[in-house]
């Protein structure tokens, strides 16, 4: 088991991945949360507005750092079809697992507070995830 | 001619005269002087897996003797989560001849069901927070395999409160 297959990033790249993966994620949101109902889809829309604040806590660091944040895309191809309450739950939690993934990347760059701010993203993404999904995973973010 | 007990019986005197010590005789570690140090990788791993085979003992300690029911089927599944855990990080543990693994860690929860749950809980928070200090210092694989660990931590400790 280990962690990215590529090797780790730099700070500003494992950023740049990371602020991908929310982009994506805020979109997908979109798309899950037209499904859902009731508790389910106010929490879609907490979580959503999380990923949003995430997105912009990102574009501001990479800017700290000198990078140029890349703007999200128009569109997202989705892993699957979502017409149904359930489809729209389980994208949420395939979302948060790519969230997840993201960060783990930050953790492994040489900066320290890279490191802990990417760990502690995953505990949040995790979390989400394991709502989503019903259940908690031994290994979250790791392939 | 020398006899082979006058030159055995020597051998400390010249390195005594020669000021000499054995250090200077061998290269790499000095086998007089015991094992060499640990790397500080290594003893942060045998730290984080006593605090994870302290954490399977807690869980197997609440789920000695309880009945069947949901709370016994979430405790046996994160069990079963930590017990991944504990393999993962004891395969990363590369240990010189002469050093002992820890002994095995022991718990017990005695306490009611509630207070178990809410110590278990208490255990994955404390989990979850010491394994993200723990990352500077360490490489990247065991630095994304503790945050990763204490991902599924964090995960458990909100299961727990749902309880």
């Amino acid at each position: 088991m280990s962690g990215s297959a590529s090797g780790p990033l730099g700070g500003v790249d494992a950023l740049e991945r990371a602020l991908a993966a929310e982009n994506a994620a805020i979109f997908g949101y979109g798309v899950a949360g037209a499904h859902l109902s009731g508790a389910s889809r106010a929490t879609a829309v907490q979580y959503w507005t999380g990923h949003r604040q995430a997105r912009d806590t990102l574009t501001g660091m990479i800017t700290a750092r000198g990078g140029t944040p890349a703007a999200a895309a128009a569109y997202y191809r989705l892993p699957f079809a979502v017409n149904s309450a359930g489809a729209g739950m389980a994208l949420a939690a395939r979302l948060e697992d790519g969230v997840t993934a993201a960060y783990l990347d930050l953790v492994a760059v040489a900066d320290v507070q890279l490191r802990t701010f990417g760990a502690l993203a995953m505990q949040s993404a995790a979390g989400r995830a394991a709502y989503w999904r019903g259940a908690t995973e031994p290994f979250p973010g790791l392939p | 001619m020398p006899t082979r007990r006058l030159l055995i019986g020597a051998v400390p005197l010249l390195f005594a005269t020669a000021g000499c010590s054995s250090a200077d005789l061998f290269a790499g570690p000095d086998p007089l002087h015991g094992p060499p140090s640990l790397a500080p990788e290594t003893v942060v791993l045998s730290a984080a897996i006593t605090a994870e085979e302290r954490l399977v003992a807690l869980y197997r300690s609440v789920l000695a003797g309880r009945a069947a029911g949901r709370t016994t089927t979430l405790l046996t599944s994160l069990l079963s989560q930590h017990e991944a855990h504990l393999t993962q990080l004891k395969a990363r543990l590369v240990v010189p001849p002469g050093y002992h693994a820890s002994p095995s860690a022991s718990a017990s929860a005695s306490a009611g069901a509630a207070s178990a749950v809410a110590r278990l809980r208490a255990a994955e928070q404390a989990s979850a927070a010491a394994l993200t200090r723990q990352l500077t210092g360490v490489s990247p694989a065991l630095a994304q395999l503790f945050a990763s660990i204490a991902a599924s931590d964090a995960t458990h400790a909100t299961a727990l409160a749902a309880l």
